[in-house]
Parts: C-alpha cells; structure tokens; sequence
C-alpha cells in the first residue's frame, strides 16, 4: 500500500524538476558584452542573479520585482557603471544602497511607484552623473536626497507632479547640463525659482507644462544652452519672461494635440530683448504673416518653421540679413519663389521639406542666396521637365543638394552647371529621364556622393557619369542593366577615384570579368539581394582589402581558384545564399573555417544543400571527404580479388587455346 | 489518482507564466452604427489600452482616440505601419511618422522609456465611408533601434 504514494511523490519532484529547469532557463541574462554588459530586463526577477559576475558595468535590470532596494541589493557588484532599474515596482531606496558602488555614473529610477528615499541613499558613488527619475510620483523637490549629487550633470523629472522649479537650498546645481521637466504641472516661473539655478548653459526643458505666467525678467541675465516651452499657450508671456537672458535655442513650437492661439505681431515684441541664435515655432498657426511680424527677429540665425501652415512668406522682410538657417519643411508653398528668399540674403541652409502641395521650381526664385550651402527639396511633390540650371540659378556655393522622393525629373547635359562645388548630391527614389547620350553630371569635378537609387536610370547610357572626377561614393541600388548583367564596357569607367559602389536589388545575374577593371580604389561594394553566382567573384579579382557584400545573391559552390580572390578582401558578406555543404564544396568550406574572422553575418550564413544539412551554420558543417581506412581496406580487398579473377582466367583462356592446338 | 491530480495541480502552480503561447486578450476599441472595431495586442511583453470616440461606417475626419501603455522604448522617433487585408488579400499598407526628431506632431513624442502614457485626442485622419465588409488590420509602432514599440491585430467589422 505504500508504492502508490511513493510513486506519486517521485512523479511531484520530477514535474517540479521540470520545471525549475524551465524558470532557471528563463532567468538567463543575456550577455551583451562578456563579463561587462548584461541585459536581464523583463525576467521578474526579486533579486541579483548569481550568475552575474562580480565585475558587471553596465546592467540594464527594467520590468523586474524590487520594491526595496537597500544595501545589501546590490552590494556584489561593486564595479557598477551604469545600472537602469525602470519600472522595477520599487516603494523604498533605503540607507546606504550604493554606499560601495563608487564607480556608478548613471542610474536610472523612471516609471517607479518610489514612497522615499533615504537621505543617504544615494551616496556612495563618487561622481553619480545622470539621474533619471521620471514618473516617480515627486511633486516637491525636497524628495531628492541632495547629499551627493554636486557632479550631477543630468537629472529628468519628467511626468511628476512637479509644480514649481524651485530647488532647495543646499542642491548643487551648478554643474548640470540638462534639467528635464517634460509633462509636469508647473504653471507659474518665478524670479526667485530660476535664481536657484546656479548652472550656466543649461539646457532647460520645459515642454508640455501649460505655462500661463512668467514674471518679467525672471531669466534676468541667464545663459542657457537650450530652453524649451514646447506647448505653451501664449507665448508672450514666456518672451517676456525671458527679458534680458541668453540662450543658443529656443524652442516654441506648439502639437497637433495642444490648444492652439493664433501668434501675432504682438506675441514676438518680446523677443526684441532676448539673445537668441536659433528659434522653432512648428505647427504655429500665424495671423496672418506679415513682415512687421519680424521685426525683432534681427539677431537670428536659425529660424524653424515646420508645419506653420505657410502658404508663401511676406516679401520685404527687413532685418533678417544674419538668419543663417531657414527650415520651411510640411508647408504649403506651390512655388519656390513664394519663399520670398530675397529677404535672407546670407542664407546657408534652406530646407523646404516634405512640402503639402506640388512645389514647382519656377526660375531663379533663389539666385539671391549667394551663399547657400545646403538646400534640401526632398518628398516635395516636385516635377520638371527639364532641371536644374534655371531653378537653382546662381547657386554657385551650393554643397549639399537633396531633391530625393519627389516626381519625374529631367535632366539634360551639365544640368547643374549653377551649382559647380557640389559635393553631396542626393536624388533617391526621384525618377530620372536622361536621354542618351547626354552627362547630366558633367562639370561636377568636386562632387564626392552621388546617390541615384531607384532612380529607374537607363544604365546602358555609357556617358551617364561623365566628368564625376572625384566621386567617392555611388548609390545605384535598385536601378536595372541591360540582360541583367554589367558588361566589360559600362557606365563605372568614368568614375575611378570611386571607394565606395552600391549595387543591391538590380536584379543583376552576372557581373563581367572586366567589368570593375577601372576601379582601382574601391574599399565597399555592396552587391547583395542580386542573383549573382560564382562566376562574378572574378570581376574582383583587382580588388584587395575591401569590404564586400554578396549576401542574398545564388551563390552555390565557389571553386578553389576564386578563393584566393575572396582571401584578399577584410570583410566578407555571404549570408543567405544557397550555398552548397557537400564534398563538391569542400575546398570553400575549408577555406571558409580559417577565415571566420574576415566573414560577416555568420549566424545567417547556412547551408541550403544536401538537404539533411538545410539551415546549419556554416561554420558548424564538418565534412570528411578524402577516403576513409576502411574505404581503403575494402578498395584493396576489392583490387586483389580483381587481380586473382584476372590471372585465372587469363590462366584458362591460355589453357583453353592451347588444348585447342 | 490523488497523487496525480497533486502532481499536475504543483506542476501547474510551478509552470512559468506566459512563455510566448499565451495571448492577450481581445478588446473591442467601439461598437456602434453598423462598425465593430476589436483589436488584440500582438507584442508578446504587454497588453496596451486603445478606444474610438464616435463609431461609425461613415468614418468622420480627426476622429478622436483614447490610448494607454507603458512605453518599453524611447519615442523620441515613432512610426506607424499599417497593414489592411480583406479576405485574406493586402489591400492597403502604409507607413506613417509619428514623432520625427525634426517633427515632434504630437505631446507625447519624445517620452522616455519606462513611463505609462495616456493619451486623448485627435489623430488627424481623413474622412471616409467604409464599405461592408470585415477587414483585418495589423498596426505597428516602431522607432530606429526596435521594431516593435507596439502592435496590434484588429477585426473591423463593417456591417
């Protein structure tokens, strides 16, 4: 009568052991870094693991059970850099928790339901520098233990209930860099509350706090880095405020989500009094605007008005000669002059992005903005027949040209004449009609990145890239060759001082022998996602030390003579082709093995045949195939036997022709 | 048998939770004039919370929405992809940004990892009619470094 228990209790530890391996199996940390960096997030974990060594730097511990931290937590890892404990459903940091932990520069508390923190709770660490103490419930600063924080150089207390910025006496804030209030409730600045921030530089983030009143001149003589009003209702309240302060930034702008309050001439009055470089006012609605609205905009040099609903800027603006940058990106501008560029003559970077209407480039609409360096037109809805020296006339400082994403444009020999020191040159995903034989690029000796990806380019023009002297980069990625393959004469002879040439998803099948031979200086060629084979590793043959993709291409068996082709290169790329692991590859996956350190990508690089290999790393196959001791045992065997018939019946043919004499 | 039923009973107290197979609820975003809208969280971490102000096949422009989740990532930078199947074929997929570091367009953008958001407002969609029919929707928040911020399989059921 007593085996059935027995047996039942035997079956209860087996299940437990079951499934204790299973849970310790899922606590497994992963380690990022060995012995340094580890990740042991979402686990649930009530502790420090004991597989952590005692020498982890950087641990990222969120979403795990810790609702009192002491010292004895974490007191084994005593080499602790940086440790994250988000949303660790901690209640109390109690005394002394990183009393040993002198290393710690960042800890991060955010999305913690935290009752107290003791006030020697976070001493210990010499130089503690990033504090992260987001949605913790603070609603008065007092709650931070101040002792140790005089090398504080960032500290977040967004989403609190902080209403005042009011430090305490003895907080030392005179080293900090960014103080982040985001999403807090304070409403009112006072003199008295900015003058307990003693840290010069600063950039002070007060976004999303619905701020109605700032006393006059409460900035009185303060220097930021940044400060940031996102959301506020009216913003002359905060250019009053600011009377007299100095900041690099200021952010104004306004969400799709947050009331909005028309800005008029009266809004910016206070900006007369500010020193301010660079201003952001996206999503603003102006009523409507007019060149007076600019009046105290005259220091300025970065002016961001993203999304303001523009549908043209007033002309005969005054004063805004020192703007340096002008971003114009989500308007509704249905020609290029409406910019009225005219009024920011020393303009260098003009960006006119994504713009809600079809933007159409007229003439000359910017050949007042001499000194204009980058000009960004991309997913502007733009169409022309004929581009780009009426457009972009006098553009003769322009470097940086993006027209990416937009609608069909032609472009006729030297069609950039206007702009001769172009150096980057971006036309992505723009469709571009050349007509052969002209050179659209002619003249652009000093362009050093071309970037024509889905351009849908007819690539058998072989004057397409003429007069690119010192290009160094080409994007081709996407566009389609003639028969699927580059042949010995082709468009890259024109550009040899080429390093680096993307050519993934042209739906190429076969690259010439010859076909690179003017390339001499190439250190990256990407020619994944094709239907390449073997064979075009020889079109390689020249090329030495480069970085080299050949992922998702048909490669299946690469023979012995193209190895040594492949041995010169530093990084290969061969993942997710078909490639071959039986004996007719052997060679390469020899070669293959001693040469892990120069491949990329290994986890992706398996076998396709034979089929009981299908999906094994390549670095895992072992394949034996010279013959075997018993192979050899048997073939002798087999050859003695041969040899014995051989001689009988040599022996009874002789006696069987003989008898017949 | 006893000793069995005990076995099974500590094996299931003892089993881990979760582990992948386990899925979230389906919850209903609204049900009203002739549109049923109900979604399932496919992010294997958590559940997130999601309704619709004013359910109809006439779908109203900058129709308002009530949303909640724990963010498991910064959202500095946020993208929608949408993915629109009838009957088992793709009709529609498109991608959309949310929070663009140059173009934060709504009040949430740029919140931190490891904050709970809740979030109610408008969502700037164009008006239309829905014609009838049941329709599967497959929405995913990304950002740069990780694919899934969230996601959601939804039924729309338009009748």
């Amino acid at each position: 009568m007593m085996a059935p228990p027995v047996s039942h209790f035997l079956l209860v530890v087996l299940f437990s052991a079951s499934c204790k391996a299973i849970i310790s199996l899922d606590q497994m940390c992963t380690e990022k870094e060995a012995n340094k960096t580890y990740n042991c997030e979402n686990l649930g974990l009530r502790e420090i693991p004991d597989t952590l060594p005692n020498t982890t730097e950087f641990l990222e511990f969120g979403f795990n059970f810790l609702p009192t931290v002491q010292n004895t937590t974490f007191s084994r890892l005593i080499d602790l850099i940086f440790l994250d404990l988000t949303r660790c459903q901690i209640n109390w940091i109690h005394e002394d928790t990183f009393q040993s932990h002198h290393q710690l520069n960042t800890l991060v508390l955010t999305g913690n339901p935290l009752i107290f923190m003791a006030e020697t709770s976070l001493d210990g660490p010499r130089s503690l520098k990033h504090l992260f103490l987001i949605q913790t419930g603070i609603s008065n600063l007092e709650f931070i233990p101040e002792q140790n924080l005089k090398n504080l150089e960032s500290l977040y207390l967004g989403s609190n209930h902080i209403s005042s910025i009011k430090f305490p006496e003895n907080f030392a804030t005179q080293n900090l860099k960014v103080l982040d209030f985001q999403n807090n409730a304070i409403h009112y600045l006072t003199g008295k509350d900015v003058s307990t921030l003693e840290a010069t530089n600063l950039s002070l983030n007060l976004d999303g706090n619905d701020i109605k009143d700032v006393e006059p001149g409460a900035f009185h003589s303060k220097v930021f880095q940044s400060l940031r009003f996102g959301g506020t209702l009216d913003l002359s309240v905060i250019l009053k405020g600011l009377q007299n302060s100095t900041t690099q930034s200021l952010w104004l702008g306004t969400y799709q989500d947050t009331e909005k309050q028309d800005l008029t001439t009266a809004t910016f009055e206070g900006l007369c009094e500010i020193s301010v470089e660079s201003i952001n006012l996206q999503q603003h609605h102006f009523s409507p605007l007019s060149s007076t609205m600019f009046r105290c905009f005259t220091q300025l040099q970065e002016l961001d008005l993203t999304a303001a609903h523009l549908r043209e800027l007033p002309s005969g603006i005054q004063g805004m000669n020192s703007l340096k940058k002008l971003v114009l990106n989500v308007n509704h501008f249905e020609q290029l002059c409406q910019v009225n560029a005219a009024s920011f003559p020393s303009l260098t970077d003009l960006y006119i992005k994504g713009n809600l209407n079809k933007l159409s480039l007229g003439a000359g609409c910017l050949e007042k903005l001499e000194n204009l360096q980058r000009l960004d037109l991309s997913h502007s809805d733009i169409e022309a027949s004929d581009c780009c020296n009426l457009p972009l006339k006098s553009l003769h400082n322009l470097q940086y040209l993006n027209l990416s994403y937009n609608m069909p444009i032609g472009l006729q020999s030297q069609a950039f004449r206007e702009c001769p020191k172009l150096e980057v040159l971006d036309l992505a995903f723009t469709h571009l009609t050349v007509s052969a034989p002209q050179s659209p690029f002619q003249n652009l000796s000093l362009l050093q990145t071309l970037n024509l990806s889905h351009c849908l380019l007819d690539t058998s023009n072989q004057h397409l890239l003429e007069g690119l002297l010192d290009l160094r980069q080409l994007n081709l990625q996407g566009n389609h060759f003639q028969d699927n393959s580059i042949s010995k004469t082709n468009l890259l002879q024109t550009v040899s001082s080429l390093e680096v040439l993307i050519l993934s998803f042209c739906k190429l099948l076969s690259v010439d022998q010859q076909a690179f031979h003017s390339l001499g200086k190439m250190s990256h060629i990407d020619l994944s996602h094709n239907n390449l084979t073997e064979n075009s590793i020889n079109a390689l043959s020249h090329l030495k030390g480069t970085y080299l993709n050949l992922a998702a291409n048909s490669i299946r068996i690469i023979p012995p003579d193209l190895l040594p082709i492949l041995s010169q290169q530093s990084t290969i790329n061969l993942s997710h082709n078909p490639l071959d692991c039986t004996c007719s590859n052997v060679h390469f996956l020899t070669w293959y093995k001693e040469n892990l350190q120069k491949l990329e990508d290994l986890e992706e690089t398996v076998c396709a045949n034979p089929p009981n290999l299908r999906g094994v790393k390549l670095s895992e196959v072992s394949l034996s195939c010279g013959i075997t001791a018993v192979g050899i045992f048997f073939l002798v065997v087999f050859l003695f036997l041969f040899i014995i018939l051989l001689i009988f019946s040599a022996k009874f043919f002789l006696r069987w022709k003989y008898q017949h004499i | 048998m006893k000793g069995l039923a005990a076995a099974f009973l500590v094996w299931t107290l003892l089993s881990p939770k979760g582990g992948g197979s386990q899925a979230w609820p389906t919850h209903t975003a609204c049900k009203d004039g002739g549109l049923e809208v109900l979604y399932q969280s496919c992010d294997p971490l958590q559940d997130f919370g999601f309704s619709v102000d004013q359910c109809s096949r006439h779908l109203k422009s900058n129709l308002s929405i009530r949303f909640g989740m724990i963010l498991r990532e910064d959202i500095k930078e946020l993208f929608l992809d949408v993915s629109l199947f009838s009957e088992g074929l793709s009709i529609l997929s498109y991608s959309y940004p949310i929070c663009e570091e140059d173009l934060p367009k709504f009040s949430f953008c740029g919140r931190k990892r490891g904050e709970q958001i809740y979030y109610a407002g408008p969502v700037n969609n164009p008006g239309f009619d829905i014609p009838k029919g049941e329709y599967q929707v497959l929405l995913k928040l990304y950002n740069k470094n990780n694919p899934m911020v969230a996601c959601a399989n939804a039924t729309v059921i338009c009748s």
